[in-house]
């Protein structure tokens, strides 16, 4: 069984003053197993955050499901879903979501404190995520005090420390330099290859050649994938490259 | 461009703002009309018809003192805090091509409007509120109603005086901070991110110490005169404390709580202190501000309130007696005269004397050591040793409580009224007198002055002994003249009669060429009412503005908060937290934060309740009971509206946050 199934997802968008409705999703269908690392391109407008959003509970859809390890997550009510997300999602965001009144530490905690973790099952989780990140010695920082960079991998701690089914990235280097970017990305390979699912919305090509299966999105609408395989990433960075060309010059849906 | 640009764009930007400027204006608004209302009945002439219009003047004076330097300091505050939140919208003008001399034009523009229409409706409200004002102090003042109707310009002209100043202090102050930052500072404005506050340990213990002190002070005083130069004081003390514990106490106590993990990492007190230990810095101003103005509205109304219900007992304190002769240096033949007038005069006025005190003694102010008196010569009665001694003869004493005692020339009776004399020997500066008895009642009426310092009655064998302990504490022949004559008692008449009795008695005592007077509780009764009415209205006056104050101090908070922690909440729900929790965590969070300078100005005024009550006792309140009740009343009172309020404001918050 797929860890995560999406089937037949819609999402319109109605505005307040009963203008026309908005498609931001039509149909969409896809499946992510257990240990995939799968990234979702396309434009702006194009869908792709409404999608993640639909996926992280955030927001309900119009019509189809979502299922996770065969459990529907559209029909659950909001008391349910907070614990849902906290217990089996791990959210990267693009400007990170870190919070002020918070030290760095306490910020990876708070997951856990919301789960009602004790303090020694924290930090017994904490320390060997804070290692790998290599933010074991700004744990007691502030976010306001840190590099973007360093925000980030404290996001991604943040996210990691729940063990959560699957991780949801929304443009996760959208706000950092190239430099930031590419160890953030490296850090994802890792991750990945210790068996964590990761699924990445962003229009970077540099980090979606890093996925190893990459979904096109265009006007709400699965338009197009690619496997990366035994491609290198610079390989795949040239297909996906051209693969928007084509899409952005009105190629023919490619079935 | 239209000459009208300018103003439109400022009208447009008041109502764009209407959620924080439909409070400012409506606070301008009730300013103007109390300050117009305190100049009013300062100036009024209706109370020139008052016997003691001067005193009432004065104290309404006083009050409007009051509310223009408070005017100033609140409105500067919530101004600038308007200024804040509003930079941004300066910063965008500016950085779309709009100089800093358009800017300051348009916020002239702004200013002049809230202002005119501040000043413009705070004073017609006023003048339509001021018929009612003099209507309610006269029925405080027990004082008959007067018709009419007047608009003292001089109250107008005060209030459009003090208010245009303070708004062009304000309009000044906004061009300033304007004119001082860059565009970009202008759009970051209030969100420029805040630094976790140190633990100031220094100011902390500073707080400690002054608190303290104000509180030891407080306990301590027990001479109501030092009572009364002490308190301001203390309440200096107090307030300097409070300030620096709520800006240092409270991040001390948080961090302290915070390094306790396992209370710490619970979901509840996890969110709720780091939100407080973060927005302490920006709050502590604030939160001592509710809790000073908190404790000075619950101490003015529970001891104005008291002295205004308390009246009678004021009444009877002052005057133990309906009618009260008393006269200095007075022969034996006089008194008997006295006697005679006194009788015939109630005869004439058709009433009968009941509870007559009637005692002939001689008065020492003196300095108390133990048991060793010295003259008090430096006149001053603000020591804690001053004690009163008066002394009378065993013949007066039997006479007085029918009884025959006989004492030799070294013994002594002794009464106290207040105070403690140790051992039994009593020393006069060398003239030494051994205690026989200690008396458990007297009739004489001292209280007046046992109510502020130490009092004693000392009964010796004949006026010869205390002629030598006159010479003994004096150093001169003991030439000290006679005796005084007090004579008090009740009448069944009414008001008239015990008026009437009193000038006539005052006539008579005239004619004998004696030095003294006669007094009453009913011809003093109206002069009482009417200081204390005017108290009272003073009180409730102030009460009332300063409760304004904290309601609106309370509002602004809630808003701004509410937007920095809109934010904060979104981002939490994304990590997991249901609705409900952070409902939940907003609640404890902003209870604890609400009603701790509640709190605090409950243990302000449980510490302050005894030097108060000794400051009222020179206002001839002694009922102790009278003023706890009017406390406890106090409190629950605001309490419940402060609650209220809260929960007003509150839902605001929820409104915004969620």
């Amino acid at each position: 069984m797929a860890l995560l199934e999406v089937n037949n997802l819609k999402k319109i968008y109605t505005t307040r003053f009963g203008g026309n409705p908005v498609q931001a999703l039509s149909n969409v269908t896809f499946s992510i197993e257990q240990g995939e690392y799968v990234a979702i391109m396309g434009e702006s407008g194009s869908g792709k955050t409404t999608l993640l959003n639909i996926i992280a509970a955030f927001d309900k859809p119009t019509g189809g499901d979502v299922l996770l390890n065969g459990r529907s997550i559209v029909t659950m009510s909001e008391r349910e879903i907070s614990a849902f997300r906290r217990d089996n999602l791990g959210f990267v965001f693009q400007d990170f979501n870190l919070l002020d009144t918070f030290s760095i530490e306490d910020n990876i905690f708070l997951p856990l404190v919301l789960a009602g973790k004790s303090y020694d099952e924290m930090n017994n989780r904490l320390k060997p995520i804070a290692r790998k990140l290599e933010i074991d010695d700004i744990l007691k920082k502030y976010p306001y005090e840190v590099s973007g960079g360093q925000k980030q991998r404290t996001a991604i701690a943040r996210a990691l420390i729940t063990k959560p089914q699957i991780i949801l990235a929304d443009e996760p280097t959208g706000a950092l330099d190239s430099r930031a970017s590419a160890e953030l990305l490296k850090l994802f390979d890792e991750i990945n290859n210790e068996g964590q699912t990761i699924l990445m919305v962003t229009h970077s090509i540099r980090a979606a050649s890093h996925a190893k299966r990459v979904f096109f999105i265009k006007d709400g609408e699965l338009f197009h994938q690619i496997y990366k395989a035994s491609m290198t990433s610079e390989e795949m960075y040239q297909k996906i490259s051209d693969t928007l060309t084509m899409i952005a010059t009105g190629g023919v849906r490619n079935e | 461009m239209s000459k009208l640009f300018y103003p439109k764009l400022a009208v447009n930007n008041i109502k764009k703002n209407s959620k924080t400027y439909i409070p400012y204006i409506l606070t301008c608004i009730g300013a103007v009309m109390m300050f117009y209302n305190m100049c009013f009945l300062a100036e009024v002439n209706d109370i020139g018809y008052l016997s003691d219009s001067t005193s009432l003047r004065q104290i309404l004076f006083f009050g409007a003192v009051v509310i223009g330097i408070f005017s100033f300091i609140f409105l500067f505050y919530t101004n600038s805090f308007l200024v804040k939140k509003r930079k941004k919208e300066f910063g965008l003008f500016n950085i779309l091509g709009m100089e800093k001399k358009h800017i300051a034009k348009i916020m002239f523009f702004e200013t002049l409007f809230t202002s005119l229409v501040s000043i413009v409706i705070g004073i017609l409200t006023g003048i339509l509120l001021s018929k009612l004002m003099v209507l309610l102090l006269f029925r405080l003042i027990s004082f008959k109603i007067v018709f009419g109707f007047e608009i003292p310009i001089k109250a107008v002209l005060y209030a459009i005086f003090l208010f245009a100043g303070i708004f062009t202090i304000n309009l000044v102050n906004n061009i300033r901070q304007v004119h001082l930052s860059k565009p970009i500072e202008l759009l970051k404005g209030s969100n420029v991110g805040e630094k976790e506050p140190k633990t100031k340990w220094l100011m902390a213990t500073i707080g400690a110490l002054c608190l303290g002190y104000g509180y030891y002070i407080a306990l301590t005083t027990e001479s109501p005169l030092a009572a009364l130069s002490l308190f301001f004081i203390a309440v200096i003390l107090v307030i300097t404390g409070t300030y620096c514990l709520f800006a240092a106490g409270s991040i001390a106590v948080l961090k302290i709580l915070r390094r306790n993990k396992k209370y710490y990492y619970k979901a509840k007190h996890f969110i709720s202190i780091s939100g407080m230990i973060y927005r302490m810095k920006q709050n502590a101003a604030g939160l001592a501000n509710i809790c000073i103005l908190s404790t000075a509205v619950i101490v003015m109304l529970s001891t104005t309130v008291s002295l205004y219900v308390g009246m009678e007992d004021v009444l009877r304190t002052r005057y133990p007696r309906n009618i009260i002769v008393s006269v200095y240096n007075v022969s034996d033949e006089d008194a008997e005269k006295l006697d005679a007038i006194i009788k015939e005069q109630t005869e004439k006025a058709n009433t009968v004397q009941k509870n007559v005190a009637r005692y002939r003694s001689i008065y020492f102010n003196t300095i108390q050591n133990g048991a060793s008196f010295t003259l008090n010569r430096s006149g001053s009665y603000s020591s804690q040793d001053i004690a009163a001694v008066i002394f009378m003869t065993a013949d007066d004493y039997n006479e007085m409580e029918n009884k025959s005692i006989s004492l030799s020339k070294d013994e002594a009776l002794l009464y106290t009224l207040k105070g403690n004399i140790p051992g039994d020997t009593l020393d006069f500066d060398g003239f030494k007198l051994t205690v026989k008895e200690r008396l458990d009642s007297i009739n004489i009426e001292a209280k007046v002055s046992s109510v502020l310092f130490n009092s004693y009655c000392i009964i010796v064998d004949d006026m010869d002994t205390i002629r030598q302990i006159y010479a003994s504490i004096s150093g001169t022949d003991g030439n000290m003249g006679e005796r005084s004559y007090y004579y008090g008692f009740d009448v069944t008449g009414d008001r008239h009669v015990q008026i009437n009795l009193v000038r006539v008695l005052n006539e008579e005592l005239n004619k004998l060429n004696l030095d003294g007077y006669t007094e009453g509780s009913e011809i003093s009764r109206e002069s009482f009412y009417t200081l204390y009415g005017g108290l009272f209205f003073l009180g409730l006056f102030l009460g009332l503005l300063f409760i304004m104050a904290t309601v609106l101090i309370i509002y602004y908070k809630q808003i701004a908060e509410g937007f920095d922690d809109k934010q904060r909440y979104e981002i939490m729900q994304k990590v997991g937290m249901s609705l409900r929790e952070v409902k939940k965590a907003i609640h404890s969070q902003i209870l604890t934060v609400f009603f701790l300078p509640l709190v605090a100005a409950v243990i302000h005024i449980a510490f302050a309740f005894k030097v108060i009550t000794k400051m009222l006792a020179i206002f001839n309140l002694t009922n102790i009971p009278l003023f706890a009740v009017c406390t406890a009343i106090t409190i629950i009172v605001f309490a419940v509206f402060y609650t209220a309020v809260y929960m007003l404001t509150a839902r605001t918050y929820y409104k915004i946050v969620s």
